[in-house]
């Protein structure tokens, strides 16, 4: 028991947090119930995917800054394809446009390999470069969803207080993470985050695992462009605003910036208390110019308490 | 983690203790929600600051729950769900484009709340839309411009940003105009991305390779533009811009220089309180859409140096449209409006 508590006690924590957060938001807003619910598990979605997109490569020691505009692309190909579409075909939009996701990914992973220049240079390179593709294919918002995939988010399943987009988002995750985190190549991907020479001497492909582990980042960015498109009904070229939120999320989360240590839970319940704090902050009517100062402080403070309680467990 | 529990409920509690006040004000009035895609920019900052000044003085707001932040669609559609849960009578929203809100937009209707959107139209079934006309803006600004040059020369073309809605509203009425004058070439076509500094660099890059120009078209990054021309010791040519309080001021008093300003108003955000406010009342209006045709006011011509003149005003801030007031739609004060406080500020 205190051995799990430790090892998962920043998951807890934050857990703990997010209760915390629901009991104060049923306080200010008596009425917050399902519907409430609904609403935070849809305006999840785009994060989620971007965070653990994001999540993938700090694992794997890197850091990808074109995340938002690989999710615009993702999201403006499904919109173009399913545009007019019958159901069959965008189907086959969903899996083209995750295939496309691991494309992207795969290309600013070997980039970096092949050319041995920061990740960081690489994939603020890419962000511009993924942001314009966007916008040729589709210069203004536009193109639309399947009916199917707008749906898919809309409602509750099995009890009325289950969203729809909650299960989608853990069905998502599940499938791509499980089987990874027991594999080869999840344990790779950990190996070359904690110690580069370390897994290199072990056998570990660097290179491959690394451009793996971007490929996947591509992958979640492609889900979390199908969200948008699912959310919105359209696509939209100029990214939003999830490269900062997904590294926030991330860090707040209790992955480790250089790599290594760190799972997707952590961040998903992040994300979660970031969304709720934005509703809270509009449930209580907060200046708008002043909610973003309580949004970074809260970040800063729970990653600094964390760090205390961490060095205080260490001694 | 003990203790790390109890500092989060107590950080909890002392927040639960501050944000008491918000439920002490009285009841009786409308509680209005307002949604806004785009922070820190004049032409929005007005629109807010009309809504809040319209609000207060209507006498008929108890709070304004305003969600004003950098977004997109997406955040946009959460922020309008936040609205509805927070039990607003009626969000006056200005949407980040025309289809992509409309989700949410349909359930707050379903949930009795009055919806109306402003500057750019939505298509949502239900909803009162209070729209600038984009397409008009560009057609009538560069059809002057092209006048102006008579007929023949070199336009740079600086546009909004690329995939906004309005920017691309406002290209088709470009290139309308454009289709009326074959002689006009567009030497140079950048998206400002309605940023002053990013306008102000792309119109001195392309100055000083001494590439020609005629004139030149901005979707309202304007009054940086006509600096750029004196810092780099070009000669004047004619520059179509918007009302922005700083541009007009240049209209008015710089020797030698032949422009025309399109007026966009920013305070359409007032009358689309009013709109709501009125539906809130019962007064059904006939149509659910409402357009606001712009008009164009030129220095060379002294019906509208009349109005430019008339338009001075040293206390506005130089990037806020000096349309500040819709006749028949705000009630509001000029210093109502520069002060920008909503009901309970």
């Amino acid at each position: 028991m205190t051995r799990l508590f430790g090892k998962h006690g920043w998951v807890i924590g934050l857990a703990a947090l997010l209760a915390l957060l629901f009991l104060f938001t049923r306080l200010i807003q008596p009425g917050f119930g399902a519907s409430g619910l609904d609403s935070l598990a849809r305006a999840t979605l785009p994060f989620a995917f971007a965070t653990a997109a994001m999540a993938v490569v700090v694992i794997a020691g890197g850091i990808d800054l074109s995340v938002a505009s690989m999710m615009a692309v993702a999201g403006v190909t499904a919109a173009v394809l399913m545009d007019g579409a019958g159901t069959g075909f965008s189907v086959f939009a969903v899996v083209l446009v995750l295939g496309l996701g691991l494309v992207m990914g795969a290309i600013n992973g070997a980039l970096i390999v092949v050319t041995k220049v920061p990740d960081i240079v690489v994939t603020l390179a890419m962000l511009f470069v993924w942001e314009g593709t966007a916008l040729l294919i589709l210069n203004a918002p536009g193109g639309a969803a399947a009916p199917w995939l707008r749906n898919i988010v809309v409602g509750s399943v099995i009890f009325p207080w289950l969203p729809k987009a909650f299960v989608v988002l853990l069905i998502c995750l599940a499938v791509v993470w499980v089987p990874l985190r027991r594999s080869k190549l999840g344990l790779s991907i950990y190996a070359i985050g904690s110690n580069e020479l370390a897994a290199y001497r072990s056998g570990v492909a660097i290179g491959r695992t690394r451009i793996a582990a971007y490929a996947l980042c591509g992958l979640f960015a492609a889900m979390g462009g199908l969200a948008l498109t699912s959310a919105t009904g359209i696509g939209e070229p100029i990214p939003g605003p999830y490269l900062m939120a997904s590294v926030a999320a991330v860090v707040l989360g209790g992955v480790v910036l250089g790599g290594g240590r760190g799972a997707l839970l952590g961040p998903i319940v992040a994300v979660f208390i970031l969304r709720l704090v934005r509703m809270d902050l509009t449930l209580l009517s907060v200046d708008p110019n002043i909610t973003t100062i309580v949004e970074g402080s809260i970040m800063v403070a729970v990653v600094m308490l964390g760090g205390i309680l961490a060095a205080r467990a260490r001694s | 983690m003990k203790r790390f529990m109890s500092t989060t409920a107590a950080i909890a509690m002392l927040t639960t203790s501050l944000s008491g006040a918000a439920f002490a004000e009285g009841h009786g009035g409308y509680t209005l929600g307002i949604s806004n895609t785009v922070q820190g920019n004049g032409w929005r900052e007005e629109m807010v600051c009309a809504m809040k000044a319209q609000a207060l003085v209507s006498g008929k707001v108890d709070a304004l729950n305003i969600a004003h932040r950098n977004t997109d669609a997406a955040g946009q559609l959460e922020d309008i769900r936040n609205l509805i849960e927070a039990g607003v009578d009626a969000i006056v929203l200005n949407p980040a484009n025309s289809e992509a809100v409309n989700s949410a937009i349909e359930e707050a209707i379903a949930a009795g709340i009055v919806v109306v959107a402003v500057d750019q139209a939505v298509t949502a079934e239900g909803a009162y839309v209070l729209s600038n006309n984009q397409e008009e803006y560009a057609y009538l600004g560069a059809k002057w411009l092209f006048e102006e040059l008579g007929g023949s020369g070199d336009v740079v073309y600086m546009r909004g940003a690329a995939g906004a809605g309005a920017d691309n509203d406002r290209d088709t009425g470009f290139k309308r105009a454009l289709a009326e004058f074959p002689d006009i070439n567009v030497a140079h076509e950048v998206f400002t991305g309605w940023q002053q500094d990013q306008g102000k660099q792309q119109i001195l890059d392309y100055l000083a390779t001494g590439l020609p120009v005629d004139g030149v078209w901005t979707s309202g990054i304007d009054n940086v533009i006509v600096d750029a021309f004196v810092e780099s010791d070009v000669p004047l040519v004619p520059i179509v811009g918007a009302d922005n309080a700083g541009f007009v001021g240049q209209l008015a008093n710089m020797e030698g220089f032949t422009g025309a300003a399109v007026t966009n108003p920013g305070s359409i955000g007032g009358a689309g309180v009013t709109l709501a406010l009125q539906v809130l009342d019962g007064e059904i209006p006939d149509s659910n859409t409402v357009h606001v045709d712009p008009s164009i006011w030129a220095n060379n011509d002294p019906a509208g140096m009349e109005l430019i003149a008339g338009a001075q005003n040293p206390n506005l801030d130089p990037e806020w449209p000096v349309s500040v007031m819709i006749p028949g739609w705000t009630d509001y004060s000029m210093e109502e409006i520069i002060a920008c406080k909503g009901p309970g500020e």
